[in-house]
C-alpha cells in the first residue's frame, strides 16, 4: 500500500478548556478524493488548520507527506492548496490583483493561470474584493487554491456560496485534479456536496472519527425505507425477526421497516400474506448521518475510529 | 517555490498607502500652521508665561517655550508630533498581524509557503515604512518653516530631534505589533501599547514638574527630548535607549508567533 498523503492518528487539540478534538484519525491515500463530514463544530475546521500548521496539534501524531506539518514549513505548505472555510476578502484592491499578490507569495506558481481559472469561473477580475459578493469571493478562494497546480488540495467547505451551476463547475475542477494525479480532502456539513466526487469518506463528530467508508458502502448500509400494506393485520413478530429488518412499526395493517442488505426473507415472508400495496425506497444517505450525529454508535453502524478500513456492507 | 521579494512588505505598503498619505498631509499642515505663529507669539509668550507657576511650565515643557528651540520643542516634537505619530503608528502596529488575523484577512498569507518569521519581518519592515514617511514628512514640514517664520534653527538639529521622534514613535509601533503577534488581540495590544506611551508622557511631567529623577530615567518622552536635541544635536546614548524599545520587543514578538495557534 502507498504512504497516506494525510496520516492523522489520535489527534487531539484544546481551545484554552473547551476540547476541539479527541482522538481524531483520519488516513488519505494518495490520488482519492476525501470526504470529510460533520456538522458544524465537531472539528473539521480544527484538523485542517493543523494540516496547515495554523494551529499546532495538542497530542497525537499528524503527517502530511510523510512531514509533520510544522517540520514541513514553508517547502511542505507550496504543495498544498488551500480552501479556507470562512474566506475574508477585504481592502481595495481588485479580485486579479488579490490573486496575482497570492501567486507571488508563491514565488510567482500559478499566476500563468489566474486569467483562464477566472474566466471558466466568470469572475470579474477588475473589481475591488470588499465589492464582491459571497459566491464571487468564494471563486477567488477556489482559484486561488488550485491555480498552482499543488500535490493536495485541502478545501475547507469549497461549495458553500456557490450557485448550483459553479457548485457543478467546481466539482468538474476536482474530478480534472484527481485525474491529473491530486489527492484532495474536502469537508463539508452536508454529505449531499461531496458524494458525487468523494472515493471515500469520514465522519466526524464531537472531535472524533465515528465512521470510515466508501460512498458506495455508506449508500449499501444506508438501506432503504420499505412499507408494506396488507389486507389483514399481520404478525408483527414474525416480520421484525427478519434479517436485516431494523426499527419495524405497525400501525393497524401497515407495517414499515428499515431494511438492509438483500429484501429476500422479507418478501417471502410477506408473501404469506395478502400484500395489498408496498413502498420501498432507498434511504437518503443524509439521513443516514443524521443518525450517526444524533446517536453515534446506536445506529447499528459501526464507529470504527481509526481503522480507515472499508467496511463490508453487511458486516453487522 | 519561495515568495517573491517582500510580497507581505509590499501588500502592506500597498493596503495602507492611501491612508498614510492623509496623514503626512495633515502633519505637514499641522506642523506649518502652529510653526506660523511662532513670528506673533515668540514675544507675547515670553511675557505671558512669566505670570505662570513654574512648576506647571516645567510639566508641560514651557520653560523653554519663550526661545524658537523650546517652541518648536513643546509644540511640535513634544506634543504634537508624537501624540499624531503614536496615534497611528499603534493602531497600525495593533493592525498588522492582531487585527488582520482577527478579522481573518491573514488565513491565506499564514498558509502560504512563506516561514513566519518572514511574515514578521516584512510586516514590521511595513509599519517602520509608513511610520517613518510621516515622520519624513513632519521633519520637511518643519524645516521649510524655518527659514520662513523665522525660526533659526539649526537644520541638523531638527534632524536630531526628528530621528529620536523616528525611534520612539517605531518603538511603541513595534510594541503594538509585537504584542499582538505574541497573542494578544488587537484591541489589547493596542490598549496595553497605548497605555503605556502614557504612562511615559505623564512620568515625565511628574519628573520635571516634581524633580523625581527616576519617573524621568523610565520615561521614553524624557529620553527623547531631555537632552534638548534641538538645542545640542544628536546624543547617541538617548537615541539608543530610544531604539532599544524595537530592539527588545521585535525579538520577543517574532519568538513568540513562531510557536503559538494562528487563526484561533
Amino acid at each position: 500500500m502507498k504512504a497516506a498523503v494525510i496520516d492523522v492518528r489520535g489527534l487531539v487539540k484544546d481551545y484554552g478548556r473547551t476540547r476541539a478534538l479527541a482522538g481524531l484519525d483520519l488516513e488519505v491515500l494518495p490520488g482519492e478524493v476525501y470526504g470529510f463530514i460533520g456538522p458544524n463544530g465537531a472539528g473539521k475546521s480544527t484538523t485542517i488548520r493543523v494540516l496547515m500548521d495554523l494551529l499546532r496539534p495538542d497530542a497525537g501524531e499528524v503527517t502530511v507527506f510523510g512531514q509533520a506539518p510544522q517540520e514541513g514549513g514553508p517547502a511542505l505548505r507550496s504543495r498544498i492548496g488551500y480552501l479556507p472555510g470562512e474566506l475574508a476578502l477585504t481592502g481595495r484592491v481588485t479580485a486579479g490583483e488579490h490573486l496575482h499578490h497570492l501567486a507571488s507569495l508563491r514565488g510567482g506558481r500559478g499566476r500563468q493561470r489566474i486569467g483562464q481559472l477566472a474566466e471558466r469561473f466568470r469572475l470579474d477580475l477588475g473589481r475591488p474584493i470588499r465589492a464582491l459578493s459571497r459566491g464571487n469571493k468564494q471563486k477567488v478562494g477556489v482559484i486561488q487554491a488550485v491555480m498552482h497546480e499543488p500535490d493536495l488540495l485541502v478545501l475547507d467547505e469549497p461549495t458553500s456560496g456557490l450557485d448550483p451551476l459553479l457548485q457543478h463547475e467546481f466539482l468538474e475542477l476536482v474530478r480534472e485534479l484527481r485525474a491529473r494525479g491530486a489527492t484532495v480532502l474536502m469537508s463539508s456539513h452536508v454529505l449531499r456536496e461531496v458524494e458525487s466526487v468523494a472515493d471515500r469518506v469520514a465522519v466526524i463528530r464531537e472531535g472524533r472519527t465515528v465512521d470510515v467508508d466508501s460512498v458506495d458502502g455508506l449508500r449499501r448500509r444506508a438501506g432503504q425505507r420499505v412499507m408494506l400494506r396488507f389486507a389483514e393485520v399481520p404478525e408483527l413478530s414474525s416480520l421484525a425477526a427478519l434479517p436485516g429488518v431494523e426499527r419495524p412499526r405497525l400501525e393497524g395493517t401497515t407495517f414499515e421497516c428499515q431494511l438492509h442488505g438483500e429484501p429476500d426473507a422479507l418478501l417471502k415472508a410477506a408473501a404469506r400474506h395478502r400484500v395489498i400495496g408496498w413502498v420501498a425506497r432507498d434511504r437518503d444517505l443524509e439521513e443516514l448521518f443524521m443518525d450517526v450525529y444524533r446517536l453515534g454508535q446506536a445506529t447499528g453502524i459501526d464507529a470504527a475510529p481509526g481503522t480507515g478500513a472499508v467496511e463490508a456492507p453487511d458486516a453487522r | 517555490m519561495r515568495a517573491e521579494g517582500l510580497t507581505s512588505l509590499r501588500r502592506v505598503w500597498r493596503d495602507h498607502r492611501r491612508a498614510m498619505w492623509i496623514w503626512a498631509a495633515a502633519l505637514a499642515v499641522v506642523t506649518v500652521f502652529y510653526l506660523a505663529f511662532w513670528p506673533m507669539m515668540g514675544e507675547e509668550m515670553a511675557a505671558a508665561i512669566e505670570g505662570m507657576p513654574e512648576g506647571l511650565m516645567a510639566a508641560m515643557g514651557y520653560d523653554r517655550i519663550g526661545t524658537a528651540a523650546g517652541y518648536l520643542e513643546a509644540v511640535i516634537y513634544g506634543l504634537l508630533g508624537p501624540v499624531m505619530l503614536l496615534v497611528y503608528g499603534i493602531g497600525l502596529g495593533g493592525r498588522l498581524i492582531a487585527g488582520q488575523e482577527e478579522d481573518g484577512t491573514l488565513e491565506l498569507e499564514f498558509a502560504a509557503p512563506v516561514s513566519r518569521l518572514r511574515i514578521y519581518l516584512e510586516r514590521l519592515l511595513g509599519s517602520w515604512l509608513l511610520v517613518a514617511t510621516l515622520v519624513v514628512a513632519t521633519t520637511v514640514a518643519v524645516l521649510v518653516s524655518g527659514p520662513l517664520f523665522d525660526l533659526g534653527v539649526e537644520p541638523l538639529n531638527v534632524l536630531a530631534a526628528s530621528l529620536g521622534l523616528l525611534l520612539l514613535v517605531v518603538g511603541f509601533t513595534t510594541l503594538a505589533f509585537a504584542l499582538g503577534a505574541a497573542g494578544a488581540r488587537r484591541s489589547a495590544a493596542v490598549g496595553a501599547a497605548a497605555g503605556v506611551a502614557v504612562l511615559a508622557y505623564v512620568f515625565r511631567g511628574v519628573a520635571n514638574a516634581a524633580g523625581v529623577e527616576v519617573l524621568g530615567a523610565l520615561s521614553p518622552f524624557a529620553w527623547m527630548l531631555d537632552p534638548e536635541p534641538l538645542v545640542h544635536g544628536f546624543e547617541p546614548q538617548s537615541l539608543a535607549l530610544l531604539a532599544a524599545i524595537s530592539v527588545i520587543a521585535a525579538p520577543l514578538g517574532a519568538w513568540a508567533f513562531a510557536r503559538r495557534d494562528l487563526m484561533t
